[in-house]
């Protein structure tokens, strides 16, 4: 079922955001125009450190307070709560799908500038694979992202993103693993979107 | 398929009822791996300490501390057993356990490499529980890649030497304390050798690397600028030179993989019970139990191979690429399953998804051990 409800280049937009500034400013534009208390499926919602009132609940996360981003307390609106979430997870994929192309970026930066064996490891046939796969990934959730719009294919679509997300990830080795490296952010837009996107019953 | 005997099934139980301790520590070590004190010289804390202590060198149990029911002091080196202990622990939670200032793994390596004065400094400086071992191989510009170690120890001109380099993914070395070092004395491969470093020493830095999870592991950044090594500390001089440093210790990575493996398993196993306890309804739990409990056998499999065939890295390789896999996998359907923002309101859960990642990267990530596998598979280990 294609229900395309977003213009193209909303969700564009937003990729190029999240490529370009990151977890925070691409979340500010995904949530642009709605109502984060009326909208959001759980007891929490992932927003951008700066945008909750004074005053209002937030729980603070350490890795996702050093991406700028905090988490609201919310009621809990329920993965029924209609169209307002769905919205948001479509252009929050987008958000991450520039994410982990910037640390794909990053990851082949990295890997050029290391050896193994008296070759650079970007040059390593496991590894060009890697990359490939992760580039193919990128290109069919872009499509599958702005021509879906149901909400079972959105929450696909979000775990897609999460096992993407861990193929960017190991191409850094450890150093994948370190708090101030890119591997936070990749982790930062899971947790985020895991806040947004109901997917109880989606097998990997 | 292995089946536990008598005495395997009560180091497991054993285990198993340490596991809520380890659990109630967890999130502590996570917020704030510095802070140990509250940790240190607790009951689990003194038995994972003592009970990983080779006899000779053992302290005697505190007054009022008892060996959990069912269990006794084992001698180490047999891998099944260090599995199915292992597993249960980290069932527990793996963090707390590798915070634990324990012999681990660089016991192992002393245990194979030392001459029975280096055994006995290295484990005697481990009493009293505030000591923290470490095993220092990786190095920032060769990740694991043991043939490009630069790392060097130079002779000082009067019968020992002076090691300088650095080392990086260390666990708990930053903490101070008695490790093995691996570094070179000349050109070949044979001379890659291991030393017994205490620290701090002259020439000594360290910090802890602040990582994404398993924070308990106090990942640490090391540098060595002279740091002088008696002679005497040089590991493996008693042994014939083929089998003195690094092709003497190869046997040992075979288990430090399992090891891997096995906390990766532990943590998928703690992730199902942990929803199985919170969401018992919870879609697909059948599947990741019966996928957690599936890797479990596989290790246990493994493990009994190697105690067979210690120099064989198929199985173990092949296992840890496989638990790993399965392990991050199964944090990311808890992650799910436990609906929009649940890791949030269960923060050991949220923590377990982050712990299990790091394994990929402990002892070579996958696609390391994806060389292994195929080599093994080639030379017909996978059918031995």
């Amino acid at each position: 079922m294609s229900i395309s409800t977003l213009p193209q280049t909303g969700m564009a937009e937003c990729e190029r955001i999240g490529r370009e500034a990151g977890v925070a400013a691409g979340l500010a534009a995904a949530l642009s125009g709605i109502s984060v208390p009326d909208s959001a499926p759980g007891r929490y919602a992932a927003v951008p450190m700066e945008s909750p009132d004074e005053g209002a609940a937030v729980l603070h996360h350490r890795l996702a307070a050093a991406e700028g981003v905090v988490f609201l307390e919310c009621p809990g609106q329920g993965p029924d709560s209609g169209p307002a979430w769905a919205e948001a997870g479509r252009l929050l994929a987008a958000v991450r799908l520039g994410v982990l192309r910037r640390a794909l970026d990053q990851a082949v930066e990295h890997l050029s500038g290391r050896q193994s064996g008296g070759e650079p490891l970007i040059r390593k046939q496991l590894i060009t694979g890697s990359i490939a796969d992760v580039m193919a990934g990128t290109e069919m959730l872009r499509a599958y992202a702005q021509t879906q719009g149901g909400q079972a294919a959105l929450a696909d679509i979000h775990t897609r993103l999460d096992v993407l997300g861990w193929e960017v990830l190991k191409l850094f080795g450890a150093a994948g693993y370190l708090s101030d490296g890119p591997g936070r952010a990749l982790y930062v837009s899971t947790l985020a979107a895991g806040t947004w996107v109901p997917r109880e019953e989606v097998p990997e | 398929m292995i089946e536990l005997d008598d005495r395997l099934r009560a180091i497991r139980d054993a285990s198993r009822q340490l596991a809520e301790d380890l659990r109630g520590r967890a999130l502590a070590i996570d917020a704030d791996p510095d802070a140990m004190e509250e940790h240190l010289n607790s009951d689990v804390f003194e038995l994972f300490r003592i009970t990983e202590t080779p006899a000779e060198f053992r302290e005697a149990l505190p007054a009022g501390l008892k060996l959990p029911r069912g269990a006794a002091m084992e001698e180490r080196g047999n891998c099944l057993t260090n599995a199915v202990s292992l597993i249960e622990a980290a069932r527990g939670d793996l963090a707390t356990v590798l915070a634990c200032p324990a012999p681990g793994l660089p016991g192992v390596v002393v245990e194979v490499l030392g001459d029975h004065r280096q055994r006995e400094v290295f484990f005697r400086a481990l009493h009293g529980g505030r000591t923290w071992p470490f095993f220092a191989m990786t190095e920032p510009a060769h990740g694991s890649d043991a043939g490009a170690m630069e790392t060097r120890f130079e002779p000082d001109g009067a019968g020992g030497w002076l090691l300088f380099g650095s080392k990086r993914f260390i666990g708990n070395a930053a903490r101070g304390g008695v490790g093995v070092v691996f570094g070179r004395t000349g050109r070949s491969a044979m001379s890659i050798r291991a030393a017994l470093v205490q620290l701090p020493a002259p020439g000594w830095s360290g910090v802890r690397l602040d990582t994404v999870g398993l924070r308990g592991a106090y990942l640490s950044e090391l540098v060595f600028e002279g740091v002088p090594v008696p002679g005497e500390m040089m590991l493996g001089g008693h042994l014939p030179v083929a089998q003195r440093g690094l092709w003497g210790a190869l046997k040992t990575f075979n288990q430090v993989r399992l090891r891997v493996a096995a906390g990766a398993v532990g943590t998928a196993l703690a992730m199902v019970d942990y929803v199985a306890e919170h969401r018992k309804t919870a879609p697909g739990l059948d599947v990741a139990v019966a996928r957690a409990e599936a890797a479990r056998e596989a290790l246990y499999e493994a493990a009994a191979r190697l105690d067979r065939k210690p120099d064989r890295a198929y199985w173990s390789s092949a296992v840890k690429l496989a638990a790993v896999e399965m392990g991050v996998s199964t944090g990311r359907w808890a992650a799910r399953v436990m609906g929009p923002g649940g890791l949030l309101e269960h923060p050991l859960l949220e923590k377990w998804t982050r712990d299990v990642c790091a394994f990929e990267f402990m002892d070579g990530t996958s696609n390391m051990q994806r060389l292994h596998v195929e080599r093994g598979y080639q030379t017909g280990d996978a059918d031995g």
